[in-house]
Parts: structure tokens; sequence; C-alpha cells
């Protein structure tokens, strides 16, 4: 390949790799919506628990499999819990006060990192097996990446055969679509409205502690994941998977190439091509509903 | 006939501690009360669509801002601007945000009034920093001096002076708020909290509803802006981390709800908490994002209709008690 082709192809894998884990953020952060009503505001600041997690877990274990593993499980775990003691007790008080209640756990999360890793960024090594590079065919790429995007569409594909193949995956669509409904037919409801959120919570974590290592692990990260995870799922529509899928991968494309040619205005443009879409769709490409 | 004589005794004793308050405290302390006082009209004007309207702007940061980089830019690059006019344009280029705004905005409610106020700011936010020859970046821009007051052209007041300015800014926002308060008052201000009430049967009488939640937006907007415009005059610096940022977005919608939204002067009273908060918690730690988170999320979980509202219940309550027994 020529070097202006493999310039191509390094930012295409680069921004598939960003849109990938953006979806495993968005993802979550739609079905939450799309079941509870509720747009998790806190949902990235989850992320970036996860990746303080893992970076801790690395240090206590030092086994960075190890510490994949555990981060995102006791993340979801704090979600879970979250929804349980916070979410819940003001279902009754509406979606404004279940919006704002997410604005003050994410207020509290990001405190509190500052509180216990302080305000550096830290460095999460990667083991020696994922810290090389590959060359394939005149193109030299790290495997840290290619991973990423292999454990992003591995999850993605399991969550995927969960939603569409079993039973609890079809308890979980018939609720995004009519919870009374749902709930009528003597299906326990909040406690589906607890698991999703919490495997939600657990898709942000796995994002976050995979995250660590690209971005580095610093308490603006929920800000960067949230914004861009953000405009996925207004853009694609609220509530919707498919919509969230084509956008992310877009905006990581977007993002990526954008850095290349326009540093400045990537992030700008963006935000443009958002309100470019809300002008014509106010409910996102793929949404319907209210 | 008697509480309304103390009403306006205890109106004019505000007045007059007003009036004396630069000779009471330092300067340290007159700029902390003109903070406490421009977030509260701020967190009045947000109010204006949260607790009247029923809508929630979580960009409202947007409006705030577009106003101080009015009055930042006005005052580098025309020399000689006078400081009303340059306080007036801020608003007005706010004002002007929310109409170009308010067609697509009118058109939603809920979340996704929420989500779209907070995508239009973030827009802002990102083209503030990134945008650097115009806006300074993430420095800013510096306010050098400002402009003397000139009244009728009979007398001019030095505005760098911090006194002075106390004296301008209380009477401009006092102003403000009084305005705000009688628009409230006014039978328009029924028909916002009618359409937020009852929406089909305000279209069933006939009113229209886009036109009404499009002026209610402008004026928020629009007073918003200057509260911005006035901040930035305050602070001689108007960078995007200041006045555009998520956290400027936070701060008025925890004003307004650990205050209470369902009243006129919940915000004010949750602007004072805040602010008082601040200068007491900082001898102790520095991390007072720790603190107004907790009670956020407290007054969130337990009292959803702010302090205002919990006095009301708890007054309620006792007075009931009484009647009883």
């Amino acid at each position: 390949m020529s070097p202006t082709t493999v310039l191509y192809v390094a930012q295409a894998l680069h921004g598939l790799a960003y849109g990938m884990l953006l979806f495993l953020i968005a993802s979550g952060l739609t079905l939450i919506f799309g079941m509870m009503g509720i747009l998790n505001i806190a949902h990235a600041s989850f992320a970036m628990l996860a990746a303080y997690f893992c970076f801790t877990a690395l240090k206590l274990t030092g086994n960075f499999w190890a510490a994949l593993v555990i981060a995102p499980v006791i993340a979801g775990f704090v979600g879970v819990l979250t929804e349980r003691f916070l979410l819940r007790p003001v279902h009754k008080h509406g979606h404004l006060a279940e919006l704002l209640i997410t604005v003050g756990i994410m207020t509290l999360i990001l405190e509190l990192v500052k509180y216990f890793w302080g305000t550096e960024s830290l460095v999460v090594k990667i083991p020696q097996s994922l810290s090389g590079l590959v060359k394939v065919a005149g193109l030299t790429y790290p495997v840290y990446r290619l991973f990423v995007i292999g454990i992003s569409v591995l999850i993605l594909g399991f969550m995927a055969l969960i939603l569409f193949k079993t039973r609890l995956g079809k308890i979980v669509q018939a609720a995004v679509s009519d919870t009374e409904m749902v709930s009528a037919l003597g299906i326990n409801t909040p406690m589906v409205f607890m698991l999703v959120f919490g495997i939600g919570i657990w898709l942000a974590g796995v994002a976050g502690a995979v995250a660590g290592p690209l971005l580095t692990v610093f308490p603006g990260m929920a800000d960067q994941l949230g914004m861009d995870a953000f405009v996925v799922v207004v853009v694609g529509g609220f509530g919707s998977l498919l919509g969230a899928f084509i956008v992310a991968l877009f905006l990581g494309e977007l993002n990526a190439y954008g850095i290349q040619f326009i540093p400045r205005l990537a992030p700008v443009l963006m935000f443009a091509f958002m309100a470019l879409v809300l002008a014509f769709k106010p409910m996102g490409l793929f949404g319907e509903r209210e | 006939m008697r509480t309304k004589l103390l009403t306006w005794i205890l109106w004019g004793l505000v007045i007059i501690l007003l009036f004396f308050l630069p000779k009471l405290v330092n300067l340290y302390y007159l700029s902390l009360f003109l903070g406490f006082v421009i977030y509260s009209l701020y967190a009045v004007t947000l109010n204006l669509l949260l607790g009247y309207m029923g809508v929630l702007s979580f960009g409202h940061a947007m409006f705030f801002g577009t106003g101080a980089y009015t009055v930042a830019l006005l005052l580098k690059h025309i020399q000689g601007i006078p400081l009303l006019p340059t306080i007036l344009l801020g608003g007005l280029a706010a004002g002007l945000l929310a109409v170009i705004l308010s067609p697509l905005l009118v058109r939603v409610s809920g979340t996704a009034f929420a989500m779209l106020t907070l995508a239009f700011s973030q827009l802002i936010f990102v083209a503030a920093l990134k945008f650097r020859e115009v806006t300074g970046g993430e420095d800013g821009i510096g306010l050098a001096s400002l402009p003397p007051l000139k009244l009728l052209g009979l007398f001019s007041v030095d505005m760098n002076d911090k006194i002075n300015f106390y004296y301008f800014a209380i009477i401009f926002v006092a102003l403000c708020l009084f305005l705000l308060w009688f628009y409230t008052k006014t039978p328009f201000g029924s028909l916002i909290v009618g359409v937020r009430d009852n929406a089909l049967r305000m279209d069933y009488l006939g009113f229209n509803l886009s036109h009404i939640r499009a002026i209610n937006l402008i004026v928020s907007g629009t007073f918003a802006g200057l509260a911005g415009a006035t901040h930035g005059m305050l602070m001689k610096l108007v960078s995007t981390v200041g006045v555009l940022d998520i956290g400027t977005c936070f701060k008025p919608l925890m004003m307004a709800y650990i205050g209470g939204v369902g009243s006129f002067f919940g915000p004010i009273l949750g602007s004072g908490i805040l602010h008082i908060l601040e200068d007491v918690v900082i001898r102790f730690t520095d991390r007072i994002g720790l603190v107004n988170g907790t009670i956020f999320v407290l007054v969130v979980l337990f009292a959803p209709q702010g302090l205002i509202g919990l006095f009301n219940t708890v007054k309620a309550k006792w007075f009931q008690k009484e009647k009883v027994s």
C-alpha cells in the first residue's frame, strides 16, 4: 500500500476503535433511556469510575486481565445500588427529578474520584502481549487498538444475542416499547429496570476500563466520553440502538479524520453535525418517541 | 393590613442594608455578595423555564455566556462605548440567540428539551474554545477597564471604583428582578403556568402555545444574558470555563432546585445558600463540589419542592396541629 492509503486506513481503524467504545457507552445509555425514560447524565461518570477501578485493581493484583474483568463488574454493582437507592425513590417525582438526580450523581462521582485518586492523569500499563505493533501489508498498527475493536465486537455480539434470542431480552424489548403493559403481565419491572441499569453501567464500565490505557485515566474523562456518547444518543435518536450504532461509528470516523485534517474544528464539527440533524429531526435520526 | 405594613418595613430594611453594605464589609465580601445577586438573577431566569413553564434548560449557560462575551468583545473592540448600551446589547445578543433557537425548542418538551439545550450550549462552548482569535480560547478576554456610567449627559460615575460598581450592579439587577417578578404576575405570566399545567386545554382555549413558549424562552434568555453581562463586568474576565462550561449550566439549576422551583424567590434563596456555603466550606476543606453535590442529591431525594416547599409543608403541618388541639 502507498503511504497515503496506509494513513487513511490507520485513521479509519482509529475511528473504528473510538466508535466502538462510544457505542459500548451509548448502547447502555440508550437502553436505559428507552426503558426507564431517564437520560443518565452520570453514565460516562460510571465509565470513568470503572477506569479508576481498573487502575487500582491492576496495582493490587498486577494482572491486567483480572483488572479488566473486575473493574466493570464493581462499577455495575455500584450502578445497581445507585438505581435502587437514589433513582427509584425519585421515580414518583417525575422525569425531571430523575434527570436532576443523575446530575447530582455525576458531581458526586467526579468529586469522589478527585478525593480518592487525585487530579493528575494516571497511566494504565498494558501487558506485553498487547503492547506491540502488528504489520499487515505495509501498515503498522498498535495491537491494543485492535484488541479494543475485538473486545467491543465480542461483547456487543454477546449482548445482541441476549437481547434478541433470550426470554430476558424479549422482556427488555417489550419494556422499552410499553412498560405498563409488561408490568401488567406480571413481570417485576422494577427488578428488570435494576438489572438493565446494572448491565448498562457494566457496558459503560467495560468501555471505560478498556479506554483507560488509550486516553489515560483523569477526572475529565467523563466529560470527554460523556459528551461524545451524549451526541451519539441524541443524534441517533432517543432509545434507538440501531441509530446509536450507526452514529457512534460515524462520529468515531469523523473524529479520527477530523483530527487528522482539521484538528481545530473536529469537536465543533461534531456538535455542528448534531445541530444540523436536530434542526430537521428533533427526535434524532432513528428516534420516534418523545 | 398589618402584614402588608410589615412587608414594606422589611423591604425598607433590606434597601437600607444594601445601601450601607459597602461601609459594613470589606471588598471581598462585597464581591461575593454581588456574585450572589447576579447568580440570583441568572437562577431566576432559569426558573422562568423550569418552574413556570415546566421545561428544564440544561444549557442555560449559553445565554449567560453570550451576554458576557458580547460585553467583553464590545469593550475590547469599540473604543469609548458607553456602559449601559454595552450591558443592554449583551442581553440583546442572548435574546437573539433565544430567538434563533426558539423555532426548534418550542417543538419539544421534557427530556428532549433538556437535551437540545445542553446540545446547543455545548456547541457554543466548543466553538468559543476553538475560535481563539475571537474569544481568546481558554484564557478568555480580560476587561482592562470599564467605561464610566453617564446618565443623561449630566454626570459621569467611574465604574472602575468597586463601590460605585456595586451600587450600579445592585440597582441594575434589582430592576431586572423586579421586571421579571412583574412579568410573572401579568396575565401573560398566568398563560405560561397554564401551558405547564394543561397544555391541551390552553390549546383548546385558542392560545398559540408555540408563541407563548417562544416569548417566555426569549425573555428568559435575554435576562440570563443581562446577568452574564453584569457578571463579566464584575469579574473583569470572560473565559469559557467561567461563563459557558457545563458547571455554569448546572449551578443555577442547583440553586433553583435547592431554593425551590415552585416560587419566584426560591432560586434567590438557593443562590444565597450556595454562596454562603461556598464561603464557609472553603475554610474547612476545598471540596466544595462534594458538599454542594450531596446537598443537591438530598434535596432532590427528600424535598423535591426545595427548601421553600419544605418550609411551607412544615408550616402547614404545624398550623394544622394547632388548629386541631
